[in-house]
């Protein structure tokens, strides 16, 4: 068998145990682990597809993409899945899957969140009322998605203002000013205005000349596209001190008349916000974002579409039954990919915020991936689905939760969320000391 | 006696899965002639546009492989088509231009890793033509994938390619009279001129099959690719 490049012995195990928890998902846990040198399809293991499909397990686990090609040639064998996998230089991961949170906490965070917070609409209805005002049977958001409650934003409300408080509260809770912020980072399904949302939240929070200000897109996804921005600017030295803000405001948008019930009636507003900054110096502890993996599942790129339509309407494609599979299975494929390439087992995550189309899914997701929907922080039962905004503000709540517990108790947050497309992405964060 | 126009011929294990059109009261349907012995014909030396005579039972088999027959006697070629003509009565009969229009049913992705399915109780056919807004073929640890978009923007992934011409394109490709780094001349083949070659054709046109029930599960496949693929083509890489 071929040795690893500069690989420890430690690193070699990862990768095969990485590699082994891929072909048991796809043969089954009844199939014993086959030797080395096997030929999987050859000898009956696996089928082509069977085959592809455990390859493709492996790519998503590991973050080596392409693996299909390196093995052109070569045998399908567990020795050539792992020789390729470090031909790609696969980096083991560096937490152990049975690591107690203590050590998990001591993995890789080349960024950490100092600062949190989040902001909801202050008008909060019932969620009975706005099946009125959708025309929908009384009841309905209750019965059929479990929405008790929806933040609806006041007047004098927009996203602006929501997420600049969320900003702000997040400085005050990392104590640090706003001209200290090197690029803030905004995202929003709601706002299409110009200047943009980072340029007004750069404007109204006084930031220095030359903080840099951007815009990520993602829909619902956009909370992680914004943190793998800003993980990769501090991680690069671009930037010291980066806030990541999301601000939604759907109730202006998503309208009755303009579209249905079933569809608009699910989204609150709300914004939320992080600072993001290196290890060291002043911060002591918090969390440390570690990995991120994204995609695009387009098989499902017609379930949900959202374009400007003539005189001012929206033209709303939203099959909820296909919808509601897609972001199960999906959700739950990336929660798997996320346990599998950060080590850490599901058993041992303190929370998982997630995108939350609706609370009915969310016990749904728990239930399929096998956990407690007690760790999924419950944002769209009371305030609705916030957009980019969802995954923020159950982020901050497993981070206040998470906060109050001695650091050795801080166990990991997994992040998962879907955008249309369907967008999809995952991540994890690790307790810091 | 029944005419078929051969459309389909897909490799599927060590036997040949056969398709052809037939015309009946205005329309034009799919039609899967099987030996009585088996779901596929070991040897099939006819090819893609042959109208064959065939004697076929009336009866339809389970779902969603509705379009099976069995044939009672073999077949006659009577006359060929070009590919050209033969793609324009592909696009006459099953037609579909989303997912789930494909088989009239919901299509799933296989939790576990990667690949479509369908429920066989759910399917109401297992062949169905589209267009295709792209499409990318791909060596995949030795086996050969296609994806493609749909005009619905949806976009499957990793379809096994069983299309017969095909196969024996790429093993043409890849056998061992045909030098050193074949497999890197293939994918580069693949990456450029197959793409320029395929989506520029105005014939261009894929048939998408389902497999025969598979743990109660039928996976999707691209039975069909058109245009077919030129031997001259094996000059150019």
């Amino acid at each position: 068998m071929n040795q690893p490049r500069n690989a420890s012995p430690e690193q070699e195990n990862s990768l095969r145990r990485l590699v082994e928890e891929c072909f048991r998902r796809e043969a089954g846990s009844s199939i014993s682990i086959p030797g080395d040198n096997v030929d999987l399809i050859e000898s009956g293991i696996l089928d082509s597809m069977g085959w592809v499909s455990f390859l493709r397990t492996v790519e998503s686990a590991s973050g080596a993409a392409d693996l299909g090609s390196i093995l052109n040639d070569r045998a399908a064998s567990f020795s050539a899945v792992l020789a390729a996998l470090r031909d790609c230089n696969f980096p083991a991961p560096a937490v152990r899957r049975d690591a107690p949170p203590q050590l998990v906490s001591k993995s890789f965070s080349p960024a950490v969140i100092t600062g949190t917070s989040a902001a909801l609409g202050s008008r909060l209805l019932p969620s009975e009322e706005v099946d009125r005002a959708f025309g929908m049977p009384v009841g309905k958001l209750r019965d059929r998605a479990g929405i008790e409650s929806l933040a609806y934003a006041a007047d004098g409300e927009t996203e602006l203002t929501l997420g600049a408080r969320a900003a702000q509260e997040a400085l005050r809770a990392a104590a640090c000013g706003a001209h200290q912020l090197d690029c803030i980072i905004a995202s929003s399904e709601t706002h299409h205005d110009y200047p943009s949302l980072s340029a007004q939240l750069h404007s109204h929070l006084l930031l220095r000349e030359d903080c840099a200000a951007l815009d990520v897109g993602g829909a619902c996804l956009g909370l992680l596209n914004a943190l793998a921005v800003a993980q990769a600017l501090v991680a690069s030295g671009q930037a010291q001190l980066v806030a990541v803000i999301t601000a939604d405001v759907h109730s202006r948008t998503l309208t009755p008349g303009r579209v249905d019930g079933e569809f608009g009636g699910l989204f609150g507003d709300g914004a939320s916000a992080f600072l993001l900054c290196r290890p060291g110096g002043h911060v002591s502890e918090g969390y440390g974002l570690g990995g991120f993996l994204f995609g695009c599942a387009g098989q499902y790129a017609a379930a949900i579409r959202v374009r400007a339509a003539k005189a001012g309407g929206l033209d709303v494609t939203f099959d909820g039954e296909a919808l509601s599979r897609a972001a199960i299975t999906r959700m739950e494929k990336v929660l798997a990919a996320v346990e599998l390439r950060s080590g850490i087992s599901r058993s041992s995550v303190g929370a998982f915020a997630t995108h939350q189309p609706n609370p009915r899914l969310v016990a749904l997701l728990a239930k399929q991936y096998g956990v407690s929907p007690a760790k999924f922080p419950p944002i769209a039962r009371t305030a609705g689905n916030l957009g980019s905004s969802t995954c923020g503000a159950a982020l901050h709540q497993a981070l206040q939760i998470a906060s109050k517990l001695p650091p050795p108790a801080r166990q990991p947050i997994f992040l998962a969320s879907l955008g249309p497309g369907l967008l999809f992405g995952g991540g994890w964060l690790t307790s810091h000391t | 006696m029944s005419k078929l126009l051969i459309t389909e011929i897909t490799r599927m294990g060590p036997a040949f899965c056969v398709i052809g059109l037939q015309h009946e009261n205005e329309k034009i349907r799919s039609i899967r002639p099987v030996p009585s012995f088996s779901n596929g014909w070991p040897l099939f030396p006819h090819h893609r546009g042959d109208i064959l005579e065939c004697a076929l039972t009336p009866f339809s088999g389970p779902k969603p492989h509705v379009e099976d027959r069995v044939s009672t006697r073999g077949f006659t070629r009577i006359s060929t088509v070009p590919e050209p003509e033969t793609v324009l009565y592909l696009r006459k009969s099953e037609l579909a231009h989303s997912l789930p229009d494909l088989f009239g049913c919901s299509i799933h992705e296989n939790k576990k890793g990667s690949g479509l399915y369908a429920h066989p109780r759910e399917a109401r056919r297992s062949i169905c033509g589209c267009e295709t807004q792209n499409l990318r073929l791909e060596l995949c640890a030795n086996e050969l994938r296609a994806t493609l978009a749909l005009p619905s923007g949806e976009v499957l992934r990793d379809l096994p390619v069983v299309d017969r011409d095909w196969r024996d394109f790429i093993d043409a490709a890849l056998a061992e009279g045909r030098g050193a780094n074949r497999t890197a001349r293939l994918e580069r083949f693949l990456n450029s001129h197959f793409h320029y070659k395929i989506m520029s054709c105005p014939h261009h046109f894929v048939r998408i099959g389902l497999t025969r029930p598979f743990h109660d599960l039928c996976w999707l496949m691209l039975d069909t690719l058109f245009p077919l693929p030129k031997q001259e083509w094996l000059q150019e890489f």
